[in-house]
């Protein structure tokens, strides 16, 4: 992170993509300026827009950070929505039986997010490690097995009173709901989760011998018996770790941003955060900061409808053209030539 | 009777895009390359296909159309796959991404409007047949296409030598190009037939089976292609017999809506399940209990997979 000649790449790196992005959008015929001083404004422009802004960070950062661990140890963690949906399945069911009325019931949700979510960590896991089923295919599996035992929460045993239908369960209880501060309902409770996550992992990560034995896993994992430890158990924690950090998002989601169960309850912040960590390329800092700026783009994106008449899918095209020209850019290495042949002046 | 002949017909007809791009993507795989962009490619050539065959009025230009942005995408993979050495797993990956919204974003005007409609042509005398001439010879042109295709895929990939050299190229390309085999070429060949196929199949569903366009037309066919291709073990027959049987978990999902709304939702998602099912089932035949189990069984569930899917071109093939 801290890697002078790295940054410059990066920055370079940076200016080139948002160029791309600028003549993309200008190609749809659109101002980039307008779109992004209401994409600020739309996200950051009040308190109440900041806290919104906050709801939908809090998903995509602590999913974005599970997947660290999984792509450290080398593993393509595509089950990461699966993940996020069992673990808000978990908190519904504190949410929904007789806990949801008092006012421990969160913290008990958590757990039991933390609980499924890893459970459903665990099936991608054992599946790799086990039956050699490669992850992407068992991940993807389980996305939509996840999504499949929803639905049939949301018609059959927890519909709402008298119809059955796919808009969802009924409200929690309000002391079931994520515990905020202020009369703009500030998210404390999940700042606090996040930070203290984030801090977390990067110890974890960067000073213990669970962390040095991920990233080996991820680099080797035939060499790893070298070194006298098994990689496939290593394989497994990554998941077990990273199905507990995304049932805590999905825990967000459930109790945070919609206060009940819905189909689409992991609004696809898993997938958008593969994205994240593919451009970060694992660094902590990074995936903190760019999922910050994501949540900024979906947040902002969603006025867009009304303030410029755009239709708001043009946010997904912007982050996804973002990541791939990023991915493309690291491959080419233009950067170092720009940096060589026009910036040797501040290079001296 | 009748209500089984025209399950049958609806099924067969149903299935066509599901056949055409399962059989895109076992091609694909067999050259080595997982196409993870199937979801973004089926749903944007959807939209192109059907843009195109509305604004020229001919069905044909649209399939064209359709065929050739696939195998513009495909190209475009092959590209970062093979010269640029990135991960094709990730670059699928963020092209499905990009490719939904892109298809969000362009078709936004053509929401619900009708294009131009393909007529069915009754093959003369085979079509006279009692039950399977309507079964089987009362179709569109591209159902035909699509039936043809199963078996012609088959005979390239098993019968011919290009088919032999791109399933070297999934195998093991280091061996392939010692033996002088062009693995690049291979592995781009099997990726741009199968990213047209997938196109084709987009344009499908655009303008025949999921006729018109709207926001997310074709959302998770392409996953569940994925799916199928898997539960098809790497064979076209295989592959089709799971895109016929996803069509008629769709027709029952469909039939099942008037009884209960659940088994409705969750019928068309049991590939997933069994996709797991056929991948645990292909390791546990290789452990020492698995000897037990008929060769018959084996060999209807399982599949070679190639041996390269999904893996980076080893860096001595220059």
């Amino acid at each position: 992170m801290f890697d002078l000649t790295n940054l410059k790449i990066n920055s370079v790196r940076l200016v080139l993509t948002l160029f791309i992005i600028f003549f993309t959008l200008i190609l749809f015929g659109i101002s980039p300026f307008e779109v992004f001083e209401s994409i600020i404004y739309g996200s950051l422009g009040s308190n109440s827009k900041l806290i919104r802004t906050l709801i939908v960070w809090a998903p995509i950062s602590l999913a974005s950070l599970a997947l660290i661990y999984t792509f450290s140890a080398g593993m393509w963690n595509i089950g990461i929505e699966g993940q996020i949906i069992m673990g808000a399945v978990g908190a519904t069911l504190i949410a929904r039986s007789f806990l949801g009325e008092y006012l421990i019931s969160p913290y008990i949700q958590i757990l039991f997010a933390i609980l499924f979510g890893s459970f459903w960590g665990l099936l991608s896991a054992l599946l790799k490690v086990k039956g050699n089923v490669h992850e992407i295919f068992s991940g993807l599996g389980l996305d939509f097995v996840a999504s499949g035992i929803v639905i049939f929460l949301i018609i059959g045993p927890w519909k709402r009173d008298g119809i059955a239908s796919t808009g969802g369960t009924d409200l929690f209880n309000k002391s079931s709901w994520v515990p905020t501060i202020g009369n703009d309902n500030f998210p404390l409770m999940l700042l606090l989760i996040i930070l203290f996550l984030y801090l977390l992992s990067l110890f974890v990560l960067k000073y213990t011998s669970l962390g040095i034995r991920l990233k080996a896993t991820g680099i080797n994992n035939l060499a790893t018996s070298r070194f006298y430890f098994k990689s496939d158990k290593y394989i497994i924690i990554s998941y077990l770790i990273a199905g507990s950090i995304a049932g805590i998002a999905g825990f967000s989601q459930a109790s945070g941003a919609y206060h009940k169960l819905v189909p689409s309850i992991s609004g696809g912040f898993g997938f958008l955060s593969i994205l994240i960590v593919l451009i970060s390329s694992r660094n902590i800092y990074f995936s903190f900061i760019l999922s910050f700026l994501f949540s900024i783009l979906i947040v902002g994106g969603s006025q867009l409808q009304i303030k410029l008449g755009l239709d708001n899918t043009i946010i997904g095209i912007i982050q996804a053209t973002f990541v791939l020209s990023w991915l493309i850019l690291q491959r080419i290495k233009i950067e170092t030539i720009i940096i060589n042949k026009f910036l040797g002046v501040f290079s001296r | 009777m009748i209500f089984f002949e025209n399950t049958l017909i609806t099924v067969i007809s149903l299935s066509t895009p599901l056949v055409i791009a399962v059989i895109g993507e076992t091609i694909s795989e067999k050259s080595g390359v997982i196409n993870l962009s199937a979801e973004g490619t089926i749903m944007i050539c959807a939209l192109f296909g059907f843009m195109f065959g509305y604004i020229t009025d001919i069905a044909i230009v649209g399939f064209l159309f359709a065929m050739l942005l696939g195998a513009g995408i495909a190209i475009f993979i092959s590209y970062c796959d093979i010269k640029l050495r990135m991960d094709q797993i990730a670059v699928g990956f963020v092209l499905t991404m990009l490719l939904t919204q892109l298809s969000n974003y362009i078709g936004q005007d053509y929401v619900r409007i009708n294009g131009p409609i393909i007529t069915k042509i009754q093959i003369p005398l085979l079509s006279k047949i009692p039950f399977l001439g309507n079964v089987l010879f009362n179709h569109s042109l591209i159902t035909y296409f699509s039936i043809l295709l199963i078996p012609s895929a088959w005979f390239f990939i098993n019968k011919t030598t290009l088919g032999l050299h791109i399933r070297s190229a999934g195998e093991n390309p280091l061996t392939a190009y010692s033996r002088g085999i062009d693995v690049k070429k291979m592995r781009f060949l099997g990726t741009l037939i199968g990213g047209s196929l997938l196109g084709l199949a987009g344009a499908t569903f655009s303008l025949y089976t999921k006729y018109g366009w709207s926001e997310g037309h074709t959302t998770n066919y392409g996953w569940i292609i994925l799916a199928i291709a898997i539960f098809g073990g790497w064979n076209p027959y295989r592959a089709a017999v799971g895109a016929y049987s996803f069509g008629l978990l769709q027709v029952l999902a469909i039939k099942a809506q008037s009884v209960t709304l659940a088994l409705s939702q969750i019928l068309p998602l049991l590939p997933f399940p069994m996709m797991i099912f056929v991948l645990i089932f292909i390791q546990y035949i290789n452990t020492k209990e698995g000897r037990y189990i008929p060769r018959v069984i084996i060999s209807l569930i399982v599949g070679n997979q190639p041996e390269a899917l999904g893996k980076k071109l080893p860096e001595e093939i220059k």
